[in-house]
């Protein structure tokens, strides 16, 4: 039995020692899966940046809201315009909210005429309401200028190809980074992915960051 | 308390906490911190030592019991955790808070509930049980004093 006061604690070490180096995060992303196509309203920050960032979201998830309406300003302010950070957004909505999916149409038809984050915002900023009424097109209304609201009706109603990008992030949140919740964090450095459920306030947010910029 | 029983009991009690000390090391800390901080207990600039050295304490209680070295402390280690996420359960219970507490790593939680209290307060009750007779079982076979092995006393 003694022997095993020597044995187990090793058996521990090594398991904890591999998990970390082999397999460091809780889902790592199979490198074989092709990434999403993307389009290029959804990113931002150099891509030549250390660490990336892959933020999952609903645009009727409130978490989401706090965190797109709190956190990610800072964010952006300290990490992703210094260049230090790498910003992708990943449309993740959620099949139990009734109004999610025309919401990611507003704000990625709104990204075809270069007013994403505009769009994106506003959908958060007022998610209590047209949660409640789905009235997204008098919400997003009060920020675009008319005619940049027509177009975006347009592309709403007519596009057949705004979802192609929302079908690839839900595979890839899906499949590949297995998401359990939104938002969902995927922190992406030295070659790894981390999946990392919820929303975490910005101080641990920046000491995680601030680990892997080392 | 019989001594396959105790056996048994400590063994569970460090199959739990090895089980849920590894789950959380497999993960980023922040995954961990996350879990803590939606408790609303803890302050921010604690969550990255507690999210990094609480697993291991779990790990170590777990493998203490695990190979019966200084397994009434273990035991005892085992108790004082669980009497803390009992009360922050009730906590965050009592509060309302949604809470994936990753006492087993994200995803593998139910939310607090009755259905937890109950997980976790039969936990606690086992690691109370098993610390009990860890050190009943330890003073039984202490040597008695002046006996070889057994420190004399002036």
């Amino acid at each position: 039995m003694r022997i095993l006061s020597f044995v187990l604690p090793a058996v521990v070490l090594s398991l904890v020692l591999q998990a970390q180096t082999s397999a460091p995060v809780k889902k790592v992303a199979d490198t074989k899966a092709p990434p999403a196509a993307v389009k290029n309203f959804k990113e931002s920050g150099s891509p030549v940046a250390k660490v990336g960032i892959e933020l999952y979201t609903d645009y009727e998830c409130p978490a989401c809201r706090e965190f797109y309406l709190n956190v990610l300003p800072i964010l952006n302010r300290e990490y992703i315009a210094t260049g230090k950070v790498h910003l992708l957004h990943r449309d993740f909505p959620l099949p139990q909210h009734k109004f999610t999916k025309i919401a990611t149409r507003y704000a990625n038809a709104a990204g075809q005429i270069g007013k994403y984050d505009l769009v994106a915002k506003q959908l958060f900023d007022t998610q209590p309401e047209w949660s409640q009424n789905g009235n997204i097109d008098v919400q997003i209304g009060k920020v675009l200028p008319p005619g940049d609201l027509v177009k975006v009706r347009e592309l709403v109603t007519s596009d057949a190809h705004l979802d192609d990008t929302v079908n690839a992030d839900v595979q890839m949140g899906s499949y590949t980074d297995h998401l359990q919740q939104t938002p969902t964090i995927v922190i992406v450095a030295n070659g790894k992915r981390e999946v990392i459920g919820g929303a975490p306030p910005y101080s641990i947010l920046k000491q995680y960051i601030d680990s892997k910029l080392k | 308390m019989k001594r396959w029983l105790l056996i048994a009991g400590r063994l569970a009690l460090a199959a739990l906490f090895l089980y849920s000390g590894i789950a959380k090391l497999r993960e980023p800390w922040l995954q961990f911190a996350i879990s803590i901080e939606g408790f609303k207990i803890v302050p921010d600039y604690l969550l990255e030592p507690m999210a990094r050295t609480l697993p291991w304490l779990e790990v170590i209680a777990g493998a203490g019991l695990f190979v019966n070295v200084l397994a009434g402390w273990a035991a005892l280690a085992t108790a004082l955790m669980l009497v803390v996420f009992n009360t922050a359960g009730i906590w965050a219970y009592s509060k309302g808070l949604q809470v994936d507490c990753g006492c087993f790593g994200s995803g593998a939680a139910d939310p607090i509930g009755p259905k937890w209290f109950v997980e976790h307060g039969g936990m606690l009750l086992l690691a109370l049980l098993v610390t009990i007779g860890c050190f009943q079982r330890g003073a039984k076979t202490a040597p008695e004093p002046g006996r070889a092995g057994a420190p004399a006393i002036a």
